[in-house]
C-alpha cells in the first residue's frame, strides 16, 4: 500500500540523536529514520519558533537553511527551489516567528561518520502561539507513549519482531523497536523524561513540576555544520543536470525519452541507479512527471 | 531390479506418499532412480521422498531451500520450497518504478493452511486454480499478521504433475474466531460476533434472472458497528441482541461487511451492552483506520497537513455532476458547467494520515469563503488558482474533527466528510492529565 506517511510529532532531541535509517520492505517504500525509541519517521509535523534563517543560495535559486526551536532543541531545516511554496513562504517570514512545518526527514552522513538529521519542509506557515502549545502537548504525549511502549518491549525480553507482535505490538511498532534496540541498545530514559518535564513546565507555567533531575541532564544534539553538506550539494547539482537534460531532449513537447536521458546522464557521470533516485525525487517534488512509461517531462510553473 | 524386488521400497514410499502421488508415478520414479541412475534403493527412497516434499530432515540446510508446509512458516524464511494447490489465481499488470511488470497473485493452500502469494516475475508463468505446484525458493513475509509467500527472480513455479494436495475446507475459510466489531478487518475470514441489531430491512433483488430477497442491516457492539447481509431469513429484528456464528467478512472499498452464509448460525443472547452500544459515531485514531481499512460513521481529529490538487473552485457537468475541465465532460461532451467549491484535504493525527473530501457547504462553513466569493475572486484575478491558495491559507495546520464514511484503496483511507468542525483542545487540562500520568509512574 502507498498510504501517505504519517507526520510524526516528536521533539528535536529524539529526532536529531537518531543515526539509523531503514528502507521499507516493498519496492517503492520510502526511507525512515529510526529513533532510539523505535519511531520510524519519514515525515514530521513541527510547530515552534523559527529562530534563524539564511539564504545560502541566490535570489533566483534560493537555498534556505533555518532552525526551528521546540522546547529545548532545534530542528534544522533546508528549503530549496524544489519546494517553491515553502521557499517563498520562508523568504517572507521575519524571525523570530511561530511557524508550523510539515516536511520530510533527511539524513546526511559526514566524513567522520556522524549522522545529521534535517527536515525538508513541504509546507511552512506562520501560526499563533496556541498551535505551538497544542503541538508541544502532542509531542510530549507521543514521547511518553513511546517510552511506555519501549519499557513494555524490554520486558518482553526478546527484541524479535515476531515475539513483540505476539505480545500485542503493532507490526510497524515492533519493527521500529526491534531496529532501535539492535542499533542503539537499551535507551536511557532520563533525557526524554527531562524533555517531557520541560514541555510540561512550558505548558503549565503556574505549577511546580519536578521529576527530580539535575538541571543539566541530557546533552543537546550535535549541530549541523552549515557548510559541510557536500554530498547534498552534489546531489543538487545532479538534479539540475537531469532537469537540463530533460529540457534539452524534449524536442517535440511530448517529454524526453528515458533511454536517451539515461545515455546522456551516463555521459555526465550519473549512473543509472542515481538517475532513478533523482528522477523519483524530481517526481516527488513535482518537478517532472511521466506522460507515459517511456518518457519524463518537466512541469512548468 | 524388477518390480518384485522393488516392492518393499515401493511399499515404504507408498506409506508416506499415498495421499499425494499415484502408485504408478511412485513405481516409475523408483525404477528411474534404481534402474536408470543405478542408485541404491535406500538413496532412491530418500531422493523420491525429498522430491515430493515428504522428507523431514534436511541434509543441506544451508545452501538449498527447505521444504516446508504453510502452517510451519514464520514469515521470515528467505528460501523455502512449498508444495501447494492454487485456490485462487489472478494475473495483473502493474507499474513498478515506471516499468510495466506482470505479477501473479492469489491464494494457495496445503494440508496445514492457506496463504496469499505473489509471483513477482509472472510474465512467463502460467498458474491455474485447482492445480498443484511446487513453489521453489520462495520467501515469506509477515503482512497484517499473516504470512505472505513471494516468488522473486531467484524463485520459480513448477507444475507438480500427478501430485495431490488436500486443502481442508476449514483452512480456506479459516477458523471462526470471536471478534469485536470495531476490530474487524477486511482480511479476516470467518468470525463470530455478538451485538445488537440496530436496523433490519428486506430488499427484493434479481440475481441472474431469479428474484431473491436480501436481508440486511446494521449490527453494533460496544466497539463499533458493521453492515450485515444474508440470503436466508434469520428473522433478525431491530433491538434484539444476537450471537452470529460463522459469518464471513468481505470488504467493499475497504469497508468490511458481515456476510451470513449457509454455514452461519444465529442465537438470541442476553444483552450485556446496556447503553454502551457504539451505534452512533466511532472516534478513531487514523493509524487504526489505516490498519483496518474503512468503516461507517467514523470520526477523526487531526491537523490539516496538506491541501491537494482539485481543491477550490471546480466545474461540474450539469448532466452527471462529474468534475470537468474547461467545460468538457468525458461523458456528455461540451456542456455549460455548473460551478462548485470543494476541498481535498489530508488530515494527520500523528498516528496516520487520511484524505478527506469536503463538499461546498462544509467548505464554506470551515473557511468562510462562499461559492460566490470564490467566483468573484477567480473572475477578478482571471484564474481559479487564487481560490485554492486562499482556501489553503485558511485551512493548513488547522485542527479539525471530521465525520463520515471511510473507504480504502492502495493510497490509504479516504473519508467522504459529512460533518466538519474546527476543534480546539484544552491544552492546559490535557497537560495536567499527562503530568499526573507521568508522576504516577515515576
Amino acid at each position: 500500500m502507498n498510504a501517505r506517511e504519517t507526520a510524526w510529532r516528536l521533539f528535536a532531541g529524539e529526532l536529531n540523536s537518531s543515526s539509523a535509517s531503514v528502507k521499507g520492505n516493498e519496492e517503492m517504500s520510502p526511507t525512515y529514520v529510526v529513533t532510539r525509541l523505535g519511531a520510524m519517521v519519514n515525515r514530521v509535523m513541527v510547530a515552534g519558533v523559527l529562530t534563524e534563517k539564511e539564504n545560502i543560495g541566490s535570489e533566483d535559486e534560493p537555498l534556505w537553511r533555518g532552525r526551528v526551536q521546540d522546547v529545548g532543541g532545534s530542528f534544522f531545516i533546508n528549503v530549496g527551489k524544489f519546494q517553491p511554496e515553502a521557499a517563498s513562504a520562508i523568504a517572507e517570514l521575519e524571525v523570530p516567528v511561530f511557524v508550523a512545518i510539515v516536511g520530510k526527514v533527511k539524513t546526511y552522513t559526514a566524513d567522520d561518520g556522524r549522522v545529521f538529521v534535517s527536515v525538508r519542509p513541504e509546507t511552512i506557515v506562520q501560526v499563533q502561539e496556541d498551535v505551538r502549545r497544542q503541538w508541544i502537548l502532542s509531542a510530549a504525549r507521543s514521547l511518553w507513549d513511546r517510552l511506555i511502549r519501549m519499557k513494555k518491549a524490554i520486558a518482553v525480553n526478546s527484541t524479535s519482531e515476531k515475539d513483540l507482535t505476539a505480545a500485542g505490538f503493532a507490526p510497524e511498532e515492533a519493527k521500529g523497536i526491534d531496529l532501535a534496540l539492535n542499533r542503539y541498545g537499551m535507551p536511557d530514559s532520563s533525557p526524554y523524561v527531562k524533555t517531557i518535564q520541560d514541555a510540561l513546565r512550558m505548558l503549565l507555567p503556574g505549577s511546580v513540576i519536578d521529576f527530580g533531575f539535575p538541571e543539566d541532564v541530557g546533552g543537546s544534539p550535535d549541530e549541523i555544520d552549515m557548510d559541510s553538506e557536500q554530498s547534498s550539494a552534489d546531489r543538487q547539482d545532479m538534479e539540475d543536470t537531469i532537469l537540463r537534460i530533460i529540457t534539452e531532449l524534449d524536442t517535440d513537447g511530448r517529454g524526453a525519452p528515458r533511454d536517451e536521458i539515461e545515455r546522456r546522464a551516463e555521459a555526465e557521470g550519473i549512473s543509472a541507479t542515481e538517475l532513478e533516485e533523482i528522477s523519483d525525487t524530481l517526481m516527488d517534488n513535482g518537478m517532472v512527471y511521466e506522460p507515459d512509461l517511456k518518457r519524463l517531462k518537466r512541469i512548468d510553473y | 531390479m524388477n518390480e518384485q524386488e522393488l516392492t518393499p521400497h515401493f511399499e515404504e514410499l507408498k506409506r508416506v506418499l499415498k495421499d499425494k502421488v499415484d502408485d504408478e508415478r511412485i513405481m516409475n520414479e523408483l525404477k528411474k532412480y534404481v534402474n536408470e541412475f543405478h542408485v541404491t534403493p535406500q538413496a532412491a527412497v530418500r531422493g523420491i521422498l525429498r522430491k515430493f516434499g515428504a522428507l523431514e530432515e534436511s541434509p543441506f540446510r544451508s545452501s538449498s531451500s527447505l521444504v516446508k508446509k504453510i502452517g510451519e512458516l514464520t514469515g521470515s524464511e528467505a528460501s523455502v520450497d512449498l508444495l501447494v494447490r492454487a485456490i485462487f489465481v489472478e494475473k495483473k499488470d502493474i507499474t513498478v518504478k515506471g516499468s510495466p511488470k506482470t505479477i501473479i497473485s492469489g491464494l494457495i493452500g496445503d494440508e496445514t493452511g492457506t496463504a496469499s502469494f505473489t509471483v513477482w516475475e509472472g510474465k512467463n508463468v502460467e498458474m491455474e486454480k485447482g492445480s498443484v505446484y511446487w513453489l521453489r525458493s520462495a520467501y515469506a513475509k509477515m503482512w497484517n499478521e499473516k504470512v505472505q509467500i513471494n516468488i522473486g527472480a531467484r524463485g520459480g513455479v513448477e507444475k507438480a504433475e500427478g501430485m495431490r494436495v488436500d486443502v481442508p475446507d476449514r483452512s480456506i475459510s479459516m477458523e471462526s474466531s470471536e471478534a469485536k466489531i470495531g476490530e474487524i478487518t477486511g482480511s479476516m475470514g470467518n468470525v463470530t460476533v455478538t451485538g445488537r441489531i440496530i436496523s433490519a430491512e428486506e430488499r427484493n433483488v434479481t440475481v441472474k434472472g431469479e428474484p431473491k430477497t436480501v436481508y440486511s442491516g446494521m449490527i453494533a457492539d460496544d466497539t463499533g458497528k458493521i453492515q450485515y447481509s444474508a440470503w436466508n431469513d434469520f428473522g433478525l429484528k431491530e433491538g434484539e441482541t444476537v450471537r452470529i456464528k460463522n459469518a464471513y467478512i468481505r470488504s467493499w472499498k475497504g469497508i468490511p461487511q458481515l456476510n451470513m452464509g449457509d454455514r452461519c448460525e444465529v442465537s438470541r443472547v442476553d444483552d450485556t451492552f446496556g447503553n454502551d452500544i457504539a451505534d452512533t459515531v466511532n472516534t478513531k485514531k487514523i493509524g487504526d483506520i489505516v490498519r483496518t481499512g474503512g468503516g461507517l460513521d467514523i470520526k477523526v481529529v487531526g491537523t490539516v497537513v496538506d491541501m491537494r490538487r482539485g481543491s477550490g473552485l471546480i466545474e461540474r457537468c450539469p448532466e452527471c455532476n462529474r468534475s470537468i475541465i474547461n467545460g468538457e465532460c468525458q461523458a456528455h461532451g461540451r456542456v455549460e458547467p455548473v460551478m462548485d467549491l470543494r476541498m481535498k484535504l489530508t488530515l494527520d493525527d500523528g498516528t496516520g494520515a487520511i484524505s478527506a473530501i469536503i463538499n461546498r457547504e462544509l467548505t464554506e462553513k470551515l473557511t468562510g469563503v462562499t461559492l460566490g466569493m470564490a467566483e468573484g475572486l477567480a473572475k477578478a484575478r482571471g484564474s481559479m488558482e487564487p481560490v485554492e491558495r486562499e482556501l489553503a491559507r485558511t485551512m493548513l495546520i488547522r485542527r479539525l474533527s471530521l465525520t463520515g464514511n471511510v473507504m480504502s484503496d492502495d493510497y490509504g483511507p479516504m473519508m467522504i466528510v459529512r460533518a466538519a468542525d474546527v476543534v480546539k483542545e484544552d491544552v492546559t487540562a490535557e497537560a495536567e492529565k499527562l503530568l499526573r500520568e507521568v508522576e504516577a509512574s515515576l
